[in-house]
């Protein structure tokens, strides 16, 4: 392994500092390393030294040698090499080394090796008591923040269906990713469960759209599942003093209740689908009772009687 | 054959450090090491690494040249090394996302309000709030939060998502943590007499008793996934084309994948969980097997029958 780290920093150093494209047998012929292989096992060193270096985020491109473009070398790209630096102060570092001790994304935690390109965290950050798991999909959720963050057209397959959208955001809400895009000639935003997205390609063009103007992501995932729906129903549910309490913390701040002097609870809710508020209604057995309107009470009557 | 994933971790930390101690010419080697995650052998080994290696001609004017002397951590003759790199997509994620979880989960201060602020104006310029991560902490959890560091015995009024039944329990809580949506203490219940997972939105109240207990090592964590009991109930279901997340959804395990549907069978704790989840599926699913989930099940649709006989 040592031998291997000379040769790529020595690679490094030398692609860094000539400010041209180096064709590989320049490279070969140059820098220390290289020297003593053969040609089939130069090509694979020298491609497995570029991947490793490419997987860091360092932007070696291929490139003309001159204007006749006959030969192709290598380059980087000093701009695009560079962090650009948001300016942490030592207190802003410490906060961020323990949020990401706290929450880890499928168990790698990339955060920390974030952290240390920007110059690391000076003083001891004890672990917080929270463990929070952001999901196993940390690849795709990856590809799908560069896309958002460079702009780029996004394609991959959703429900045996292709699609290209300009992604906007994601969201991650009730223990799942979510993408919130445009399909590519189509007018209407929609949400995409990551996990449900497969062969995720980034088409090769930044800055191939705008996110209009104030657009917050947040707003198009629902919080709850009867929120996602085309209805508008007002519904009263009345829940018995032993699952108040349930219904209350589950309903949130964006039901409106009333509670009587015996526990018992009224809660007037706005619903999207009501199927799946009947779901969830479900769970609270008899002790829940849709008091208004008439034809969502007989909804659920009519499922509970059943064929 | 590849590059090792340790060698790519190491040139990560080699690029990350060089330009930290170039800026910072004689800092301290022990400060070097926290900043970093060295050990000092490990950071002397880089550094004589980093020693042998520069440019073409490599001569000792070409040569980089690394130092630890009096304790003192020096770089020179690396400029080409003296711009931190960027950051790939997924540290950038993995940072954000997990500064923007803590704060969503009201764990978070000022400075990582700021620290946000940051990272997004520089790392999305235009699309802040691109990242939204919510896991807002649902009540008690800072109590019981508080009374595992503290190592204090916490009396909780727990409802059974399975059967619905009310239980006050003695538990000493381990830890507090989310995944999937839910947020969870992991502890010792003294009732039972083992370690169990209890879900915090279903803990009515939880009060610190004040008696101590000695907290397990570190980094226990009771696991969290269905386990087999041999008291569970099964059933065999019939799944229509509508219903088929269900096999997805939860363990279950397939019997058969035919035009007509899939046929599941499944188990739980108390025959309720599955009979509640049949009354959802309505027609889409058809139990084909399972006399104690099917008495729940006519029981269950009985009682709400009962209570929705009057007129409202």
């Amino acid at each position: 392994m040592q031998r291997v780290i000379e040769r790529i920093l020595n690679l490094l150093a030398f692609l860094l500092t000539v400010d041209r494209p180096v064709t590989a047998s320049e490279i070969r012929n140059t820098v220390a390393g290289y020297d003593r292989d053969s040609d089939a096992a130069f090509h694979r060193t020298f491609e497995r030294d570029k991947a490793l270096l490419r997987d860091l985020g360092i932007p070696i491109e291929r490139e003309a040698t001159d204007v006749f473009e006959v030969e192709f070398g290598y380059a980087v790209d000093g701009d695009r090499y560079s962090l650009t630096d948001p300016g942490l102060s030592d207190d802003e570092r410490v906060a961020l080394a323990l949020a990401v001790q706290a929450v880890g994304l499928g168990g790698r935690s990339y955060g920390e090796e974030a952290l240390m390109k920007l110059g690391g965290v000076a003083a001891n950050s004890a672990g917080t008591q929270l463990g929070a798991d952001l999901g196993d999909q940390a690849e795709s959720v990856a590809d799908t923040f560069e896309a958002i963050s460079e702009r780029r057209i996004l394609s991959f397959e959703y429900r045996g269906t292709q699609r290209r959208v300009r992604p906007y955001g994601l969201v991650h809400r009730r223990g799942r990713w979510y993408l919130v895009a445009r399909e590519t000639g189509r007018d209407s935003v929609k949400v995409f469960r990551l996990d449900r997205a497969s062969a995720i390609v980034q088409e090769p063009g930044d800055g191939a759209f705008t996110r209009p103007v104030d657009f917050n992501p947040a707003d198009w995932v629902v919080r709850e599942p009867w929120e996602a729906g085309d209805q508008s129903v007002t519904a009263t549910v009345l829940f018995d003093p032993d699952v108040a309490w349930i219904a209350r913390r589950e309903l949130g701040s964006r039901a409106k209740v009333t509670t009587d002097p015996d526990g018992s609870m009224l809660a007037e809710v706005e619903i999207a689908s009501p199927d799946a508020f009947i779901g969830w209604l479900i769970g609270f057995e008899d002790r829940a009772e849709i008091i208004t309107p008439e034809d969502l009470r007989s909804r659920l009557v009519a499922l509970v009687e059943g064929p | 054959m590849t590059n090792s994933p340790r060698t790519a971790g190491r040139i990560n930390r080699v690029l990350a450090m060089l330009p930290w101690v170039i800026a910072n010419p004689g800092a301290h080697v022990d400060e070097v090491c926290r900043r970093f995650g060295y050990t000092h052998a490990e950071l002397a080994k880089d550094l004589n690494t980093v020693f042998v290696c520069g440019l073409p001609g490599y001569g000792p004017g070409d040569l980089m040249d690394a130092t630890i002397d009096d304790d003192e951590v020096t770089v020179e003759m690396a400029d080409y090394f003296s711009r931190p790199l960027r950051l790939t997509a997924a540290e950038m994620l993995g940072l954000l996302a997990s500064a923007k979880g803590v704060q969503s989960a009201g764990l978070g201060g000022e400075s990582l309000d700021r620290a946000i602020r940051k990272l997004e104006e520089t790392l999305i310029p235009g699309g802040e709030d691109s990242v939204v991560v919510d896991m807002p902490e649902p009540p008690l959890a800072d109590v019981l939060r508080t009374a595992a560091v503290d190592g204090v015995v916490v009396r909780i009024d727990h409802t059974s998502i399975a059967s619905g039944k009310n239980t006050i329990r003695d538990i000493e809580p381990w830890s507090v943590f989310t995944t999937l949506g839910n947020w969870y203490v992991s502890g010792y219940c003294r009732r039972v007499g083992s370690e169990r997972v209890f879900r915090i939105d279903r803990i009515r109240t939880a009060t610190p008793t004040g008696e101590q207990f000695t907290p397990e090592e570190t980094g226990r964590r009771a696991t969290l996934r269905y386990m087999p009991g041999d008291d569970d109930v099964h059933a065999t279901i019939r799944l229509g084309a509508t219903a088929q997340w269900v096999a997805e959804y939860y363990p279950v395990e397939v019997v058969s994948r035919r035009s007509a549907g899939l046929t599941i069978r499944m188990a739980a704790s108390d025959p309720l969980v599955i009979a509640r989840l049949l009354l959802r599926l309505g027609s889409d699913a058809t139990l084909v097997e399972g006399a104690e989930v099917g008495s729940a099940l006519d029981d269950l649709r009985s009682r709400i029958l009962v209570r929705y006989s009057h007129t409202a």
